[in-house]
């Protein structure tokens, strides 16, 4: 099972290693250098914003309370319902010459005021970052929470002033959470197709999904894909070493929790427009203009009977692959619990490659294994099912593997030695107990592949447009109207989904 | 509360888990039925979806279409060998339809007339494809930012004075991939690579996926020039009539090597279970109710000459094509894309 999930990825790498080496040549003088510098200023340019908003709105939220405050905390996290590919198009539409935010700048800056456009690299830097700055906020929130306040205290008894103990005191000492963030942040960013394919912004991603469909043969493909893979596994082992690395501890005395402080109407007015403005860029302009979009798509009649049918493409496909990824969890959130040998260890690990690549690798991957083994599976659903397993599971895979430590062995040894056979013992004692967490995990495959787009739009079956494809294709000829409902459809299917996985994570 | 709360919670999961047992066993069922006709299409939706519609009406036959880029989509015939379900390729390009014949992925159509009512050099040799509209390769000019002298050449988009004043299709396009081509085959690699270098440099961040934006653009002033396909003109002029834009034929005269013109174009494919019904496809596309939809809602030149283009067009007849056969653009493409991509065109 595990080794079948790790193949694709070594079937690209094979094929990549023995690509002939003026390809590589070839791709080494062109493409990369300027692939690294796009990816890694667009995940820095990201990053900083992310880290400007994040440390900002948590600050606020955990120190201040004033009226709405409660309210603002859930709000902030509704960005993370909305696909990048979403955003994107809605800025596209927004920010175009002679568009509604240029009219609103002009009416400022004067008429002769130029916004950029959406198609430069600060467009893909505003919209990446406006999709993935909760990351920050959510876990800079959660360590501010948690803070010592005595630390600040004594900053400020020995003299230090406000800001200085922001800077030299409070913000060191949450460094693990941002960092945290920001590493979700930018794998997020440097994996992501839907933004910087309308955005026409090339990263290295992106590239991999033009050299598939640009060129006759795969083999370019997957030479890049073999390189982000490879920095994408230097990152990821980075980010272990410097979890380790920094650790902090409370040693002795007392902890006190920040307790927030009421402020006065000035400053109330300030935050509030301040969270206005962010939660607008990131989630309300964005989510009224798909409505109104759809109200006018819905009374010109463009809503026909085969929007229907890529709603149902897409719930069925997902609700497919999602219990197919917990039957398949099963085994291997077994074995990384209770089993802990070394066969084990390893194809636990093999599952987790998953998270290394990003959706047109998983979906190149797969394409050549297929046709390299079982050429009669393609142009079928299951290729697209598989490259969704190979994707997905590892998500699904964390849920069960944390829901099933935190069950005592204890439990299945007492039904064993009562006489109950293991698969008695599986379904009457250890399923019931573990039925949420395994239920959240599903739903979160669920979600998950409504939203995804670069393997459907690769693998799909003739007459299987799911909704993310719809919109994709509507998106990219400028049709923002028909695009919008299934956007809009998308995103009122997520929103619940993040609020759920959001309560499970404060309690 | 908390009672009302944990029973919703426990439905709430009995119906997702009975969902997620249901939906899966119901998938099996599904598709799109024996008697559908499949075209793989590599054009733009809305440019072929009336013709198709119109030829569901007419005969009955009802048509699934896929679409995804030209290229892909040969890729997918390739992988998919005799089990394709694809009965009709429908391309933007006439080398990708070559490359298609070459590759054995299509047969010859037998649809009678068919000699009769397409130009001989609209049509593969053997008739494995048969062009279908036909669109030219001009420069699309701001008439309040620059007049039509200043460009006599393709060629002279490349000089420093157009420095941030062009936007260009991307290297990914078709369009562009075939005006290399042509560019290649009858001027060299030097001057072709010198070209692209100076189009790189002028155009700078304005390199777009699609004609339609490269149009847009230009009617916007954002740049005072672009290269694009000629009948996103005049679809743009249909809709905004005031839009400070127009055509402009290059390479004219004794000296010019000609505009490009390039076919979309259709052919059957050679694995195709429905011959009959690909066949009427393919008939009622020739045709002069199908080449109609081609000339009145996109604007481009129907290659059956019994059937006039729309009248704010320059007839086809009127002006120099380049001479490079369309069955020769397939085993021009190769080299072509190593052109673009040495000198790192996006």
């Amino acid at each position: 099972m595990a080794v079948a999930l790790m193949l694709p990825l070594l079937y690209v790498t094979f094929s990549a290693l023995t690509a002939d080496p003026a390809i590589w040549r070839r791709l080494w003088t062109t493409r990369v250098p300027e692939l690294f510098f796009n990816t890694i200023s667009l995940s820095l340019g990201v990053a900083v914003i992310n880290l400007t908003l994040g440390i900002s709105l948590a600050w606020i939220l955990t120190r201040y309370a004033f009226l709405g405050s409660k309210v603002w905390d859930w709000l902030l996290i509704l960005p993370l319902s909305i696909p990048s590919y979403v955003l994107a198009y809605t800025y596209t539409y927004l920010l175009k010459r002679g568009g509604a935010l240029e009219h609103a700048w002009q009416t400022i800056a004067g008429p002769e005021a130029g916004l950029f456009s959406p198609f430069s690299f600060t467009g893909a830097v505003l919209v990446l970052a406006l999709n993935t700055f909760p990351f920050v906020y959510l876990l800079a929130r959660s360590a501010f929470k948690n803070f010592n306040v005595s630390f600040e205290e004594v900053a400020r008894t020995t003299g230090a002033n406000r800001v200085t103990t922001f800077f030299r005191v409070s913000l060191p000492l949450i460094r693990p959470s941002l960092i945290a963030g920001l590493f979700l942040a930018i794998l997020y960013v440097a994996s992501d197709f839907g933004a910087v394919s309308l955005l026409r912004f090339q990263t290295f991603t992106y590239a991999v999904y033009q050299q598939m469909t640009g060129r006759f043969d795969n083999t370019a493909a997957a030479c890049l894909s073999l390189v982000l893979v490879a920095c994408a596994f230097v990152f990821l082992f980075g980010e272990r070493w410097f979890r380790q690395r920094s650790r902090f501890y409370q040693t002795t005395g007392r902890y006190r929790k920040p307790v927030p402080q009421p402020c006065g109407s000035l400053s109330t007015l300030l935050f509030t427009g301040y969270l206005l403005l962010v939660f607008g860029a990131a989630f309300g302009l964005p989510v009224l203009l798909l409505i109104q979009w759809t109200a006018r798509a819905a009374s010109a009649g463009d809503i026909t009977h085969q929007f229907f049918g890529y709603v149902w493409n897409s719930v069925s496909l997902s609700g497919l692959t999602a219990t197919a990824a917990v039957i398949c969890g099963i085994p291997l959130a077994y074995l990384a619990c209770r089993r802990r040998t070394w066969v084990g260890t390893f194809c636990v690990q093999g599952a987790y490659t998953g998270y290394v690549l990003p959706g047109p690798v998983a979906a190149l991957a797969v394409l050549v294994l297929v046709s390299q083994t079982v050429p009669q599976l393609y142009g079928t659903i299951l290729v697209l099912l598989m490259a969704y397993l190979v994707h997905f599971l590892p998500a699904a895979l964390q849920g069960m593997e944390s829901t099933l430590q935190q069950l005592t062995p204890n439990l299945e040894e007492a039904a064993r030695s009562l006489g109950a056979r293991s698969l008695r013992t599986f379904f009457q004692v250890t399923l019931p107990l573990v039925r949420g967490g395994f239920l959240s995990a599903w739903i979160l495959v669920f979600v998950q592949c409504m939203k995804e787009l670069p393997a459907s739009l690769l693998l799909r079956p003739v007459g299987f447009d799911t909704l993310a494809v719809r919109i994709w294709l509507e998106a990219s000829e400028e049709l923002y109207q028909l695009a919008a409902p299934p956007a809009l459809l998308i995103v009122v299917i997520t929103i619940p989904v993040v609020l759920l996985l959001m309560r499970k994570d404060q309690t | 509360m908390k009672i009302l709360q944990s029973t919703i919670h426990d439905s709430l999961s009995h119906i997702v888990l009975l969902f997620a047992v249901v939906v899966p066993l119901s998938l099996p069922t599904w598709s799109y039925g024996d008697d559908t006709l499949v075209v793989y299409s590599g054009r733009a939706e809305r440019l072929i979806q009336p013709a198709i519609e119109a030829f569901q009406a007419e005969s009955g036959i009802h048509v699934q279409m896929l679409t995804a880029d030209s290229t892909a989509l040969i890729n997918r015939l390739r992988m998919e060998g005799e089990r394709t379900p694809a009965d009709v390729l429908i391309t933007n390009d006439a080398g990708t339809l070559e490359r298609a014949r070459e590759l054995q992925l299509l047969q010859p159509a037998t649809v009678s007339d068919l000699e009769k009512t397409i130009p001989s050099r609209f049509r593969a040799p053997d008739n494995s494809w048969i062009g279908l509209s036909g669109r030219v390769w001009v420069v699309v000019y701001n008439t309040t930012m620059t007049r039509p002298g200043a460009i006599s050449s393709i060629l002279d988009l490349a000089g420093p004075q157009w420095k941030g004043k062009i936007a260009i299709p991307s290297a990914g396009s078709v369009y562009l991939q075939t005006g290399v081509s042509v560019i290649r085959a009858l001027q060299g690699d030097e001057i072709t690579t010198r070209f692209l270098r100076g189009l790189k440099e002028n155009a700078g961040a304005f390199v777009y996926g699609k004609n339609r934006q490269i149009v847009a653009a230009v009617a916007r002033g954002e740049v005072a020039a672009g290269l694009v396909n000629h009948y996103y003109i005049n679809r743009h002029l249909a809709k905004h009539p005031d839009a400070p834009i127009a055509p402009l034929l290059t390479d004219q005269g004794d000296q010019g090597m000609g505009v490009v013109l390039n076919a979309a174009g259709a052919g059957i494919t050679a694995h195709t279970k429905h011959l009959a019904q690909a066949q009427a496809l393919i008939r009622f596309l020739i045709s002069p109710k199908g080449q109609q939809t081609f000339a009145d809602v996109n604007k481009e030149y129907p290659l059956n000459p019994h059937v006039t283009a729309a009248p704010e067009l320059l007839p086809l007849q009127s002006f120099q094509v380049a001479s490079v056969p369309l069955s020769r653009l397939a085993q021009l493409r190769d080299p072509t894309m190593t052109v673009i991509e040495d000198v790192g065109l996006r």
